[in-house]
């Protein structure tokens, strides 16, 4: 387990307020969560060189510089609509840097299949009115629901205690949800005999308990690193010395010059 | 692990090279690696003579005859003593990829080759026109005469390959069967030089450049021991960084711009019009020796 960063390392990814009719706390917002998957560098197996991708035009395979792309929106197969970049932008969210609060809930009637991504909030100055908030939501289980623009994007999302904390919570859009009630499956289940369901309530309740999440291991990580470590003692590919993107360009251009000088 | 791709260590590649086109050294690396395939032909086994421009195109280049100082071992140089400059010269001789991009990173720009092969370096194994069009001749006039010479050899049986020079002329090319002499190919450049220029008034045969306005000079004298010609594909050092590119007789008739030929458009040319010329070596009519 790595250590935990300083708070004072830590960049905030938004600052504003929570505001709440009249009242405003100020806050910074932090990511709560990461991504632990492994990630891999894609290679040439014969000589370690890592590979990038680029952006190649799909009728002469001939690669296009950023500076010639544009976004195209595909009305129908192979039929597109160009969108400039300041178009897009006009359309953006306006960012007035407020989580708004419209409506509180109790939190634990929010359905979790609704939560999307979780954020640390901090108080951006004095503490008072972020302490006030914290006690009363936390007291009473109860969480702030409204509306939160992050970058492009705006959200539902709801603020609540948690560890000491206010954390905000992004949640899906209802449209972002399946209905499972569009699966044909799902219609036509009957329901269960007396005795099943005795005997399944029986079950559940052997084994029933508490969750503590920190017993659940991503093993596939677990088993990549130990590979890792293993292989660190014997075989590794190593790039020869760190190059500049343009000595790496060189090298592609050179590995095709090199087989088409083999086919010569 | 296997061998790296090439025993040369690119140094300094954000370096201009070619200040008013903003062109790099890592652009010129990159032009002759993808240019390899095409230009490595006529290099191999032919002393060269290199133009660097260290500070960049503008400033002064040199011309190099020699191997430079702290030439790796494994470039070929071909020792040969010059009668003109009364000493030894070691050419380089560029018969690989390695030694192309050993010559980009010295910033030779132009690589200049010599008509002659090491197995024979009396004997010429190229003949090469160099048609120049003087001031206010143009490369329209310049076509106009390669294809009059085009016409006139290939009802002799002899085909000619053209190229630009990369500036405002063009450049004939001839490959050669072995054991002509340089005074023989001389001579046959120049009489039909002097032919060409009782038929048409555009023709200089004698006096190249300002003695003849408006003309263009077939220089018979390139063909001699010892001078040289721009290799097809080589870079120039012009502020564009055009190429002394191969062309084919079509593209020659429609018309041409030289300055359309340069470090970004020549790599995406399609078909090599002078892919395997060399392969094809030809003898020359009676056309009368020097003299």
């Amino acid at each position: 387990m790595s250590e935990e960063k300083k708070s004072s390392r830590r960049r905030p990814i938004w600052s504003g307020a929570i505001s709440i009719g009249l009242v405003n706390v100020p806050v910074k917002v932090y990511p709560m969560t990461r991504d632990m998957s492994v990630s891999f560098r894609l290679l040439h197996r014969k000589d370690g060189q890592p590979l990038r991708y680029e952006r190649v035009c799909t009728r002469d395979g001939k690669v296009i510089p950023w500076e010639e792309t544009v976004k195209g929106f595909e009305i129908r197969k192979n039929e597109f609509i160009v969108l400039e970049n300041e178009e897009l932008r006009a359309a953006l969210p306006e960012s007035d840097r407020r989580i708004r609060i419209d409506t509180f809930v109790h939190y634990l009637s929010l359905d979790p299949v609704y939560f999307e991504n979780s954020f640390i909030l901090v108080p951006d100055g004095t503490p008072d009115a972020y302490s006030l908030l914290y006690t009363v939501c936390e007291e009473q289980g109860e969480a702030g629901v409204g509306r939160f623009t992050l970058r492009t994007k705006e959200y539902p999302a709801v603020v609540h205690a948690y560890h000491g904390a206010l954390v905000l919570t992004t949640l899906r859009y209802a449209s972002e949800v399946i209905d499972p009630s569009s699966f044909e499956e799902l219609k036509a289940l009957s329901g269960p005999g007396t005795k099943e369901l005795d005997l399944a309530k029986k079950i559940i309740r052997d084994l029933s308990g508490d969750l503590d999440i920190a017993d659940y291991h991503d093993t596939y990580r677990e088993r990549v690193f130990t590979l890792i470590e293993r292989k660190r003692s014997g075989e590794t590919f190593r790039v020869e010395k760190p190059k500049a993107e343009e000595v790496k360009e060189l090298m592609v251009a050179l590995e095709e010059t090199v087989a088409k000088l083999g086919k010569q | 692990m296997e061998a790296p791709l090439t025993r040369v260590e690119f140094t300094h590649i954000a370096k201009v090279i070619y200040p008013e086109a903003g062109i790099t050294k890592f652009q010129i690396i990159n032009y002759y690696i993808r240019i390899a395939p095409r230009i490595l032909p006529f290099l191999g086994g032919r002393p060269i003579v290199l133009t660097r421009f260290p500070y960049g195109v503008g400033a002064r280049g040199f011309y190099e005859k020699n191997a430079p100082m702290g030439t790796p071992d494994w470039v070929e140089t071909f020792p040969h003593y010059s009668e003109t400059a009364g000493r030894m010269i070691h050419y380089v001789v560029c018969n690989d990829l390695d030694t192309l991009l050993w010559l980009a990173n010295l910033d030779a720009l132009e690589i200049h080759l010599l008509l002659s092969t090491v197995r024979s370096p009396r004997n010429p194994d190229l003949l090469f026109i160099d048609l120049d069009p003087e001031s206010p001749a143009t490369t329209a006039d310049a076509a106009r005469i390669a294809l009059l010479i085009r016409d006139r050899l290939a009802s002799q049986g002899v085909r000619i390959s053209v190229k630009t020079s990369g500036k405002r002329g063009l450049h004939l090319v001839v490959p050669l069967v072995p054991g002509l002499t340089y005074g023989e190919v001389r001579g046959f450049v120049h009489g039909m030089g002097r032919e060409l220029s009782r038929e048409n008034a555009l023709v200089a045969s004698e006096a190249p450049g300002p003695a003849n306005p408006g003309k263009v000079f077939i220089d018979y004298g390139q063909n001699s021991q010892g001078k040289t010609m721009v290799a097809p594909y080589s870079l120039r050092a012009t502020p564009r960084a055009t190429v002394s590119t191969p062309l084919s007789w079509d593209e020659v008739g429609k018309g041409i711009n030289p300055g359309d030929f340069h470090i970004q458009s020549v790599p995406a040319r399609g078909e090599d019009p002078w892919e395997g010329i060399l392969l094809h070596p030809q003898g020359l009519p009676p056309g009368g020796g020097e003299g």
